[in-house]
């Protein structure tokens, strides 16, 4: 860790003037005014192809043959294409997955084949005319008994997979990867614990819905160079997983170039690569010609990364005064027919799925398991949200059994700076109590509640959530940064504006330390030919990873102005500074200089000539701190997570005791940002990742059927909240306890707001109802249903 | 998905031009009037046209108004008319309550209760309060006019008394002095499809019309229940021997929706709801039309 | 068949499949894009465009039934300069990703025009069939409501 960021972050109390602001979005005008441009509204002209894909019916079938003659005839159809045109695995951290299915489909909804035509309409019509002969096989739907003995192998040549040497596949199995924390000795623990709860809970598949689908225009010109345009948490990567994957057709990357315009929400769904690689494919077969490819919202549901399923065995001791002694966590992954992106998901959950707790012996079990269903990806949260429902149910219920208040329970036992981490490293600087002790008073926790409505019944949660970046030990962020005529900046960087608000909070960093206001920089979308390196905008870690980037740009940029105001005036560089736009000398206080007179044009000197030129600079940060050196076994002995990011979450519901409607009339939810460099834009990370939270609890219920079909690929019933499914009151509180190496002392919130929700509403429909409900979701029916179910014992 | 199969389109601006359309097109042409059904099952590629007939154009099938003693409701009357309508609140606000829970304000603009009722999707929001009304259903094909009670209107799944080449008019409703109730099971408080519902109709001197939607492959109604309720003022005891009834009367079904079970207990309490607040509007008293009873 | 519009106050004649939806007219013959692709099914509200000052689902239109009907989108509101409405949504930091809010901005917009003052309960309705996957609603009906208010808040 460098002191320069120290510096910066104990500036906390010097008069902050960008940073620490809640201001107006640099963003917001392009969007409210319909300004903002996605990808689907870029014009190409008359000559844009359009694509539509063929999909499998079946989870799981051998390909017999495919005949595109008729397709091939059909008016309109410029190319069509299969598994035999690009024969090349591909995958982010295990190469496992096909552009299009070669032997074998294995999930409902993967790609077989694909059309390009002159209009979407004869695209369409086209591929409906592909036959395509399957040998239907017995798909297997369930992660217990992918793994059981003698299951079917989805993947028999898992063993000659290439893949990261943090992954640990079992050959000869369904398991690509099996992520163990062994610390101290949990067998002894638990026969010594005072009390231990085992129990159970199930949490199903989740699907991102960002309103935007996926889509992309792909376009290899005469020159050989393949440009896509694509709504997408990750250029450069996508940019690598392009040419590698395309690397048999002789691509590099200096052959591809990707651009990303305003992407209309990812939560995850947009990272890595998914259906994208299906239209650059196709692009290199019709050369000179853009192709789009446009999911429809069924094709989000069924061919996009989904959140795993996971069923999560957990066992929990403790001392009699609460002092939790063991945990031993055992996480059955549903992790879908491609895990190239999701094993890391698995990995990440295996590290952390103790929780935010101090914990000296700690059994995790954390197992990658293939299949038969749509493959699953990042999701905002990546595995968090999902050990956290059950492990967050469970240290409520040993908290009653114990007879000790669910609050008074978390404080003592929550993790604090310097306790040890599950894998060995220790606990970076947070406010985990002070997050309880607010978010506990904000819904007046202990004191209970009586409803007016005779119907109705009030109950009250509490759930803490901690996550760290799950990212590769050598995670790159970069940024340039130049100075223009008018004073005015622009910031080339790669990370992607999901909606977070990641421009204007990079604009406020090089606007706070060069003394420029927010509206006087720009910082544009990415380019991969133009912007420098960012590895994905995933993960919480931009506002850290590439918030420091561009501190370190606008610093070199502060150091070269400074240089040559001390060319030409002799002040010494440390009692240069800067203010309203002007270097300012704390020797001199007649001294300012607007920085609009010399940025760009240099400063004339006494003699005639000129010194300086345009202010031009770089910044890049990569942690030097982490590693995947995590024993196999053990887990031990790594530093895999670069800091963790907690906080609390607490809800007051109101709860129809027939029908199980659930009102939450208020929700605290605490999270620490080290420094919020924008309140309005955490704020929006907590009301939306709270939502989307309370969503996955309270309404989202996937369904399949026995052959692996997703039932409810629509809207219409898959229910993500509209405006009166939302709390009454939300209370956000911002925490902050400086991240000692971040950028002002921040670091990321976004996934975390989600990730109490789920535990939470479990934890007050009992403290509401006395029913325990441990699969989620907890809909309505599921309530009422329990709650007639107990009356009858 | 885009509209993948193409047909023919006619915006013709009289009722002969339609009827003989239709005529022309035997089963194989469709009324598009607010779209918000049609354009979607042409989207999913659930229907395959050849002609597409649109009526927005005929004249003297938008009226929403009192005609006597009844009301008159035009065949391109959409759910926002009903809601912005002094008739409708004056004299017949169960319809605006109903049409509040359809859908949202964008689908409210265009789609008809007519065509709700054409469509008659089990869960149709419209049928259960048509059917607890004294409701006709005017329609005009080949041969001339002719008239269907409600009672007869929805035949099956998804079928009504309307034959390919008819197309309805008007609906009209007997007005006498009522208190009503929709109450529609969704999953969650936006926009959603009836799960299971209750419309009811309260008339002076304990005479009730109990109907039922999304819990049978039609909207129905309850003569046992209308019944038992008949000429008794309504007390715990009676509501709670109705409610008893209720298992009986309908046939949910279990889909990704919602359980039978789940539907059938969920219908019980709506009844038990309904019923209190039906009366009590009838009393002039009561929650507030568009009050949410679950 | 030939279709003639007017879209924000300029007329258009053009020629469509009666199969063409009014929302793919809109953004690939007229090259209006703010009505957005989100489901096509009437679900998201992404596509809502005003017809005759209504709002309605552009995705859920033919093309030919909007013929002689007066459509107007964001930039029809946006040409002369933001609404007050637009303005108050800016400075409330209310929308993220941003791919909602023409479809939000229509519905909040015709609201306003028949209900000067509304509830927030009045606003939650307008906008119900209007999905948002990023802001959870609040930061958008702050700033309805406070348009409502005579923009004082």
């Amino acid at each position: 860790m460098t002191d320069t960021f120290l510096f910066e972050a104990e500036a906390k109390d010097e008069g902050l003037k960008t940073v620490g602001t809640s201001a107006t979005r640099i963003d917001g005008l392009d969007k409210i005014s319909g300004a903002a441009q996605f990808v689907d509204d870029i014009d190409f002209g008359p000559g844009l192809l359009h694509a539509a894909i063929v999909e499998s019916p079946y989870a799981y079938a051998r390909i017999l043959s495919i005949d595109t003659s008729a397709a091939e005839a059909a008016s309109g159809v410029v190319r069509v294409a299969t598994g035999k045109d690009f024969p090349y695995k591909f995958g982010m951290y295990m190469e496992d997955r096909y552009i299009f299915a070669q032997d074998h489909v294995r999930f409902v909804g993967e790609q077989v084949a694909g059309v390009v035509a002159r209009t979407h309409r004869e695209a369409v019509q086209a591929a409906k005319l592909i036959a395509v002969e399957y040998e239907v096989l017995k798909p297997l739907l369930d992660p217990k008994e992918a793994v059981a003995e003698g299951a079917d192998l989805i993947h028999p040549d898992l063993d000659g997979y290439v893949h990261v040497p943090w992954f640990f596949p079992k050959a000869g199995t369904n398991i690509a990867h099996w992520r163990k924390i062994r610390k101290g000795d949990t067998e002894k623990a638990f026969a010594e614990a005072d009390y231990v709860l085992e129990d159970t809970y199930r949490v199903p598949r989740y699907a991102h819905c960002a309103i935007e689908p996926h889509v992309t225009v792909s376009k290899l010109d005469y020159a050989d160079r393949l440009t896509v345009w694509t709504a997408s948490q990750s250029p450069h990567t996508q940019r690598h997983l392009f040419a590698e994957a395309l690397a048999p057709l002789g691509f590099a990357h200096k052959d591809v170039r990707v651009i990303t315009p305003y992407v209309g929400g990812g939560f995850g769904g947009k990272a890595g690569v998914s259906m994208e690689i299906i239209g650059a494919a196709m692009a290199t077969l019709v050369k000179g010609r853009p192709v789009k490819l446009r999911f429809t919202r069924e094709q989000e549901f069924i061919n996009t990364y989904q959140r795993q399923g996971v069923v999560a065995e957990l066992k929990v001791g403790v001392k009699s005064d609460g002092e939790i002694t063991a945990v031993e966590h055992k996480l059955y992954w549903d992790a879908g027919a491609y895990v190239e992106y999701g094993a890391n998901v698995v990995n990440a959950a295996g590290l952390s799925a103790s929780g935010p707790y101090r914990v000296p012996n700690i059994t995790n079990d954390s197992i990658c398991i293939y299949t038969n269903l749509p493959p699953g990806g990042p999701y905002r949260g990546f595995g968090y949200s999902e050990f956290h429902f059950g492990l967050e149910s469970h240290m409520d219920r040993i908290a009653e059994a114990i007879g000790m208040d669910a609050v008074e329970f978390r404080r003592k036992n929550a993790i604090v700076e310097g306790d040890e981490l599950a894998y060995g490293a220790h606990m970076n600087p947070s406010g985990m109590i002070e997050a309880i002790d607010k978010t506990a008073a904000a819904i007046d926790w202990g004191v209970e509640e009586t409803s007016a409505n005779p119907n109705t019944v009030i109950g009250k949660g509490i759930a803490l959530f901690w996550k760290a970046p799950a990212m590769p030990p050598n995670s790159s962020s970069a940024s340039f940064l130049k100075f223009n005529e008018d004073g005015s900046i622009n910031i080339t960087v790669s990370g992607m504006e999901l909606g977070q608000g990641y421009l204007t909070v990079m604009a406020q960093i090089a606007g706070e330390v060069l003394s420029v206001p927010v509206n006087k920089i720009r910082v544009e979308t990415p380019d991969t030919d133009r912007n420098p390196y960012e590895w994905q905008t995933v993960a919480s870690h931009v506002t850290w990873s590439s918030g420091l980037a561009v501190e370190k740009a606008a610093i070199e940029a502060r150091a070269k102005i400074f240089d040559v105001i001390h060319q030409v005036y002799g002040y010494e560089d440390d009692s240069l500074y800067l203010e309203d736009e002007k270097v300012k000398c704390k020797t001199d206080p007649t001294f300012a200089k607007p920085l609009r007179e010399f940025v760009i044009n240099g400063i004339q000197t006494e003699d005639g000539t000129w010194r300086g030129g345009p202010i031009v600079a770089s910044g890049k940060f990569m942690p030097e701190f982490t590693n995947a050196n995590s024993d196999p076994e053990t887990g031990q002995c790594g530093h895999p997570n670069v800091h963790y990011t907690v906080g609390a979450t607490g809800v007051v519901l109101e709860i129809d005791k027939q029908t199980g409607r659930v009102w939450v009339r208020k929700a605290a939810l605490a999270v620490d940002a080290g420094r919020a460099i924008n309140p309005d834009l955490v704020n929006g990370q907590i009301t939306g990742g709270l939502v989307q939270g309370l969503a996955t609890v309270l309404y989202e219920d996937m369904r399949f059927d026995d052959g692996g079909k997703m039932l409810n690929p629509t809207f219409t019933d898959y229910k993500i909240p509209t405006a009166f499914d939302i709390p009454d009151e939300v209370i956000p509180i911002i925490v902050e306890v400086p991240q000692p190496d971040g950028p002002f002392g921040a670091r990321g919130v976004g996934e975390h707001t989600m990730i109490g929700a789920a535990p939470v509403i479990a934890n007050a429909v009992y403290n509401a109802l006395g029913v325990r409900i441990t699969s989620m979701p907890i809909t309505q029916e599921k309530i009422a249903m329990a709650v007639i179910q107990k009356s009858k014992t | 998905m885009v509209i993948a199969n193409e047909f023919d389109y006619q915006r013709p601006s009289t009722l002969a031009d339609v009827t003989r359309m239709l005529a022309e097109h035997p089963g194989s042409a469709r009324i598009l009037a607010g779209g918000t059904d049609l354009v979607a099952w042409l989207r999913d590629d659930a229907i395959a046209p050849d002609l597409v007939v649109d009526i927005k154009n005929i004249t003297g099938i938008h009226d929403l108004k009192v005609e006597g003693s009844a009301l008159r409701i035009g065949a391109l009357v959409t759910f926002s008319d009903l809601i912005e309508s002094e008739v409708i609140a004056a004299h017949a606000p169960l319809l605006a309550e109903m049409a509040e829970t359809v859908a949202s304000q964008g689908i409210r603009n265009r789609a008809t209760m007519v065509g709700n009722i054409c469509s008659a999707v089990p869960s149709c929001d419209a049928g259960p309060v048509l059917l607890a009304y004294d409701t006709t259903v005017h329609l005009v094909g080949p041969s001339g006019a002719r008239s269907v009670d409600i009672n007869d209107w929805f035949v099956g799944l998804r079928k009504t008394a309307r034959t390919d080449d008819e197309v309805v008019t008007h609906l009209t409703i007997a007005l006498r002095p009522h208190g009503g109730v929709y109450v529609k099971l969704m999953r969650y408080a936006g926009e959603d499809l009836a799960q299971a519902a209750v419309g009811i109709v309260a008339y002076p001197d304990d005479d009730y019309r109990v109907t039922f939607g999304a819990v049978a492959p039609t909207p129905i109604r309850s003569t046992r229940i209308e019944d038992a309720l008949h000429g008794k003022p309504l007390t715990e005891s009676a509501v709670a021997e109705v409610v008893a009834m209720v298992r009986d009367e309908i046939s949910p079904i279990t889909d990704i929706r919602a359980s039978a079970e789940y539907r059938t207990r969920m219908t019980e309490v709506m009844l038990e709801r309904g019923l209190w607040a039906a009366s009590e509007r009838l009393a002039g008293r009561g929650p507030a039309y568009g009050d949410r009873l679950i | 068949m030939e279709l003639n519009l007017n879209i924000n106050g300029e007329h258009w004649a053009l020629d469509v499949a009666p199969a063409d939806v009014l929302l793919d007219v809109l953004r690939d013959k007229i090259g209006v894009k703010s009505p957005k692709i989100g489901c096509e099914r009437g679900d998201c509200g992404s596509c809502t465009v005003l017809m005759d000052g209504r709002s309605v689902r552009s995705c859920l239109i033919l093309a030919v039934e909007a013929d002689g009907h007066d459509i107007t989108t964001v930039e029809g509101i946006s040409s002369d300069g933001l609404s007050e409405l637009q303005n108050l949504f800016l400075v409330n930091n209310s929308f993220q990703c941003g791919f909602c809010a023409p479809g939000i901005v229509l519905s909040a917009t015709e609201l306003l025009e028949h209900n000067p003052n509304p509830t927030r309960h009045d606003v939650q309705e307008a906008i119900v069939g209007n999905l948002c996957r990023c802001t959870g609603y609040e930061p958008i009906i702050k700033a309805v409501l406070a348009a409502g208010k005579g923009g004082s808040e």
